[in-house]
């Protein structure tokens, strides 16, 4: 019996390239022998090699596989080597490309790197009390907003995500095809294609790297933090960015709704690149940790939002008692944040909240009993930005840390609200060696 | 004789695939040049952004590539222009922001793997200039491929890149004599550098084109990335 070319260590690898070979052929083809060139034998042209490897990528879910054969010969004996070292590798890294399983060699999920982007147009709050027909000062006074960021022509949701996301992988070092998700969120765009899948094709990822849109307008960036975590928890990711994008100035129109509403709210979106890490890495970021979540309905009616049949927008805001209920609910969500995560609030070096407005920050960290200093002002420069306020609190609370040497860093809380009263809290914690 | 603006020199197998832009009144069309024997050419010592004169017939080629003249003599460098205002010329000619329009065609997608193709009798052209929300090269395999957004939202993958500057650029990238690990390295510069030096260029611009009919298919490509690859780029990684 001649010798095999490669020990039959993996059926199952062999008829998933038999399956891809044959679509990519001819369904009738001979399968070739392991060490047969594809290429130099003309049995598949240069168009057809690249289909055959991402049919591969996308059957396998080792989506660099083609990444990695540079220099090496388009034979199946290649290509099955290449899929077991694929699977060694994520099972490594505790994940499997055929069956998910609970990454339990994995020390958790890191917060790789940040970003934030605001619309180009800084506008006064007295410029936004006129436009509104109110006494100019009173966002300033009442709210505390000294100036709002908003949209030029050609920006959109879509725009300043994108640049969000890009800062972000640049920051990271993590190429676009590297994502396994992209989980985006935003209370504003309601278009098809969604959010997500625009920022699928403007960042080029890869063709089988999932789009998911999560909603929870305010809270909406902490449900798509848990989501990512738990995707790269049960290994079905390796690395996740979740954006988050808000256009308000083009929905919330003078006119359209009274300016002691619309006039609170500002551009913005945030990014970030979430990876899983192995024990023993000493890569920087911070760590997610746990989240909580719940719903206080009795607020339901503070705040709702809906189009009506002429295109108009039905709001109902009574700002008084969402603010009371505001500050209430975030209290408790930093108690109990506080209790389950075992860090004492005063060790807490900074909180990325919302920040429905400056005023309402105040107020809690005076509730709270810490420095308003560790809330990043968001609000008060580009006013509320929906579900990015709590981004870009979160970026630039990294940003303070990052200042630091790292056994000095502290971890950060996470507080948001939204309609209904949705309410959610976690915590971040630094990334050090090993721990 | 024909002045032409040589705004693309591309692979074709051993041959190069040549194309420039010729200026009639106010018009400015695409036209690709061919040796009368055959539709490439096996030397082409030229450049883009070169102004060469040249005598041109016209010949009845199979559709899509409408371009097609054949060159009666050789060709004669009157002048270059520099690579930004080659740019603002190609602006002018052939230009689309959405699949359906780069060839006034349906475009589809590879049933069975991956790339796009048109069917060459619906093609009204084989050339299109377009701009880019996104781009990104990556070597698959040994093959090098292109990914772009354009302005439509529209994304198109895999495209095989044959720009002759940019491939001549990758196989240096590649050579032997640069050290361990060029693949893993250039890997990196496609995926950081490469996006700034290339999308915030001012005159950053894309041809795409139609391979000939293959199997009755003709197969999208990228013909041309401006700006084109500087040699000192090599010494970054």
């Amino acid at each position: 019996m001649p010798p095999r070319s490669l020990p039959p260590f993996d059926e199952k690898h062999r008829r998933l390239l038999e399956a891809c070979f044959r679509r990519e052929a001819d369904p009738t083809a001979p399968i070739p022998g392991d060490d047969v060139d594809l290429i130099e034998t003309g049995i598949l042209d240069s168009m057809g090699w690249v289909s055959f490897l991402r049919a591969i990528e996308t059957a396998s879910g080792a989506g660099d596989l083609g990444a990695n054969l540079h220099e090496q010969s388009a034979s199946f004996a290649v290509l099955l080597t290449a899929l077991r070292h694929a699977n060694s590798a994520a099972a490594t890294a505790g994940r499997s490309y055929s069956s998910p399983v609970l990454a339990h060699s994995s020390a958790g999920v890191v917060v790789a790197s940040a970003a934030s982007a605001v619309g180009s147009r800084i506008i006064s709050s007295g410029e936004v009390d006129r436009a509104y027909g109110m006494p100019v000062g009173k966002l300033r006074s009442r709210a505390g907003i000294e100036s709002l960021a908003y949209v030029a022509e050609n920006e959109n949701e879509l725009t300043l995500a994108a640049t969000a996301a890009q800062d972000a992988l640049h920051s990271a070092c993590c190429g676009a095809q590297q994502l396994d998700w992209i989980i985006a969120t935003s209370e504003t765009h309601h278009d098809y294609p969604s959010l997500s899948a625009q920022l699928h094709s403007r960042l080029l990822v890869r063709e089988n790297c999932g789009a998911l849109d999560v909603g929870g307008a305010c809270l909406g960036l902490l449900n798509a933090f848990v989501v990512a975590q738990s995707l790269i928890a049960s290994g079905q990711a390796q690395a996740v960015a979740v954006v988050s994008a808000d256009v308000h100035s083009r929905t919330l129109t003078p006119g359209r709704v009274a300016g002691e509403f619309g006039g609170l709210f500002g551009d913005g979106a945030s990014a970030f690149i979430l990876r899983g890490v192995p024990r023993n890495d000493s890569s920087e970021g911070y760590l997610l940790g746990e989240f909580l979540f719940g719903c206080a309905g009795q607020y339901a009616s503070s705040i709702q939002v809906s189009d009506s049949k002429d295109g108009a927008l039905f709001v109902r805001f009574d700002g008084e008692a969402l603010s009371r209920a505001a500050i209430t609910r975030m209290d408790k969500v930093v108690a109990a944040v506080e209790l389950r995560s075992g860090i004492p609030r005063s060790s807490v070096g900074g909180f990325a909240t919302h920040q429905p407005n400056p005023r309402l920050v105040a107020l809690l960290a005076k509730q709270c009993g810490v420095s308003p200093d560790t809330f990043p002002p968001v609000a008060r420069n580009a006013g509320n930005l929906g579900s990015s306020t709590c981004g870009a609190a979160l970026h630039a609370a990294l940003q303070n840390a990052a200042k630091l040497p790292r056994g000095n860093r502290r971890p950060i809380f996470l507080a948001s609200l939204g309609p209904g009263l949705l309410f959610g809290g976690g915590w971040l914690t630094p990334h050090e060696n090993g721990k | 004789m024909t002045k032409l603006l040589i705004t693309e020199i591309t692979r074709m197998g051993p041959a190069f695939c040549v194309i420039g832009l010729q200026r009639e009144k106010e018009n400015i069309q695409s036209i690709r040049p061919i040796p009368t024997f055959a539709n490439g050419w096996p030397h082409f010592p030229f450049h883009r952004g070169d102004i060469l004169e040249c005598a041109l017939a016209p010949f009845s080629g199979t559709k899509p590539h409408v371009e097609d003249r054949v060159s009666t003599r050789g060709f004669e460098k009157s002048s270059t222009v520099p690579e930004s205002e080659t740019v603002t010329y190609l602006r002018k000619a052939e230009m689309a922001q959405s699949l359906p329009n780069l060839f006034d065609c349906s475009i589809h997608e590879n049933k069975k793997g991956s790339g796009l193709f048109a069917m060459p009798h619906e093609a009204k052209r084989s050339i299109c200039g377009c701009e880019t929300q996104n781009l990104r090269l990556e070597l698959c395999a040994n093959e090098l491929r292109a990914t772009l957004a354009l302005p439509s939202g529209e994304a198109l993958r895999d495209l095989p890149v044959v720009d002759r500057d940019w491939r001549e650029f990758i196989e240096a990238a590649l050579s032997p004599g640069r050290g361990a690990n060029r693949a893993a390295r250039l890997d990196r510069f496609l995926n950081s550098q490469f996006h700034y030096k290339i999308m915030s260029c001012p005159h950053h611009f894309i041809r795409l084109g139609l391979t000939r009919p293959f199997h009755d298919l003709c197969w999208l490509m990228l013909d041309t990335l401006f700006p084109l690859p500087r040699p000192e780029w090599l010494e970054e990684f």
